[in-house]
């Protein structure tokens, strides 16, 4: 519990100043979404709905977009990555990569339909130019991040 | 009810899903009512708990690449004699402070000039954080209602708007960008005085729409916010028209402009606090009554 609330002060501190210089193009890995992909698959689903509630909640509100919106798309995407942990947790890069890549990909297409229904926010193609890159540089940065060996004895120490 | 319970306690991953989805839509469909009491009170008891936290990153991180920088500064001036890097140093350390301390003046100066020009209520914050989301344009500022900020408020900078308030805590705001996707202002060509609705939008910066067939619009042409909708005074430079687009069939045609503030650079911003001048920012052509 005390590691997810660090990693949630984090997360917000790190989205919304540290990873300011690393923008491209405007687009900023997004660490919220990393935290839920990497926290999922260590507890129950009914914990990872709950966690990916509040961390959606937690965007939402340092967000300029609607409240619920990503409360909405980390509950399902937390509790679809615990519930399949078992068939997908892997320790190989190249697979571990792909899973953030689909993980990233499913939350930003759900979030662009939650906005289109509610907002009637964006065409197809613009809204694409933010999902796109959104995806690969927070799935780079993910594998990354798995990579160090501290972030992998943290999230062990959380399992 | 130990029926209830148990069938609770029996699906208690897909009731837990099912509470958590419901409880996101819920939130969602009353802020698209415009029911704001719970998403705002929500919303605020968030941005408290975590302002704080983001407020000393911010001071941290800043502190931190001044340091950095001395040090950078510091290595490269190792490669010159003892004698001149030392003294190199101290100069190099001087000039930074001092180019630091000059653009520091020049741009509240900026601020300074066009607060003294509008008879306007101005007040300064530094801005602290960035939006969330790459989907929506919103900046956290170190200002909030103990300040006396409050909801709407117009927030410029020397060269134009920025945006409004929409979100208000003791210490900090949020401030939505006139680039947001769901951001709209009056605007106004200031060469043919043709009005038009200035909006953002996903990731391809900002546009003026509903801008009439007939309308006379070059690329150049300077757009100021209009005044109508009571949320911006009027003459608040909002871009520059840096292109224009008829599409057969439609009923308006629409424009794309440069906006003339840098918002991804941001450091301060002025908040119009009072709104008795309504006419004070614009900067050039025919000053309507």
């Amino acid at each position: 519990m005390r590691v997810f609330l660090l990693s949630l002060l984090a997360c917000a501190a790190a989205q919304t100043v540290l990873l300011d210089p690393l923008s491209v193009g405007g687009v900023r890995p997004d660490c919220f979404l990393l935290l839920v992909l990497c926290s999922s698959p260590r507890v129950r689903p009914e914990l990872a709905t709950i966690q990916g509630f509040c961390i959606g909640l937690c965007q939402d509100a340092l967000s300029g977009g609607p409240l619920g919106l990503k409360a909405f798309t980390y509950s399902l995407l937390g509790f679809l990555t615990a519930l399949l942990s078992h068939d997908l947790f892997t320790d190989k890069p190249l697979a571990q990569f792909w899973l953030l890549l689909v993980g990233a990909a499913s939350a930003g297409a759900l979030s662009f339909l939650l906005l289109s229904f509610f907002m009637g926010l964006a065409p197809l193609l613009p809204a694409l130019w933010v999902i796109v890159p959104e995806t690969l540089y927070t799935a780079v940065v993910g594998f990354l991040l798995l990579r160090l060996p501290w972030v992998r004895a943290t999230l062990a120490r959380a399992t | 009810m130990s029926i209830l319970w148990r069938l609770l306690t029996k699906y208690r991953r897909a009731v837990i899903l099912a509470v958590a989805l419901v409880m996101a839509f819920l939130l969602m469909t009353l802020q698209v009512r415009h029911d704001r009491a719970v998403v705002s009170f929500t919303r605020q008891a968030v941005l408290f708990l975590m302002s704080p936290v983001i407020k000393v990153t911010a001071v941290t991180v800043g502190s931190v690449s001044r340091v950095w920088g001395d040090y950078v500064d510091l290595r490269n001036l190792r490669e010159e004699s003892l004698r001149l890097t030392r003294e190199a140093a101290v100069l190099q350390r001087r000039i930074s402070h001092l180019e630091e301390q000059a653009l520091e003046t020049q741009r509240l100066q900026g601020l300074l000039a066009m607060k003294e020009f509008s008879r306007a209520e101005f007040l300064a914050a530094r801005v602290v954080g960035k939006d969330a989301t790459n989907w929506f344009k919103t900046v956290l500022i170190d200002r909030g209602s103990l300040a006396g900020i409050r909801r709407n408020l117009p927030v410029v900078a020397p060269d134009g708007l920025v945006g409004r308030v929409v979100e208000v805590t003791p210490t900090a705001a949020k401030v939505q960008l006139i680039t947001d996707p769901v951001s709209a202002a009056g605007g106004l060509i200031q060469r043919t005085r043709v009005t038009g609705i200035v909006s953002g939008s996903l990731g391809s910066g900002l546009k003026v729409r509903y801008l009439p067939l007939m309308a006379d619009i070059v690329i150049g042409d300077e757009v100021v916010t209009s005044g109508m909708g009571g949320v911006f005074p009027k003459g608040i430079p909002l871009g520059r028209v840096i292109a224009a687009e008829r599409r057969s069939g439609a009923l308006f045609q629409e424009a794309t402009l440069a906006p003339k503030v840098d918002l991804s650079r941001l450091e301060e911003v002025l908040i119009l606090m009072g709104t008795e001048s309504r006419d004070g920012f614009e900067t050039g052509g025919v000053r309507q009554p």
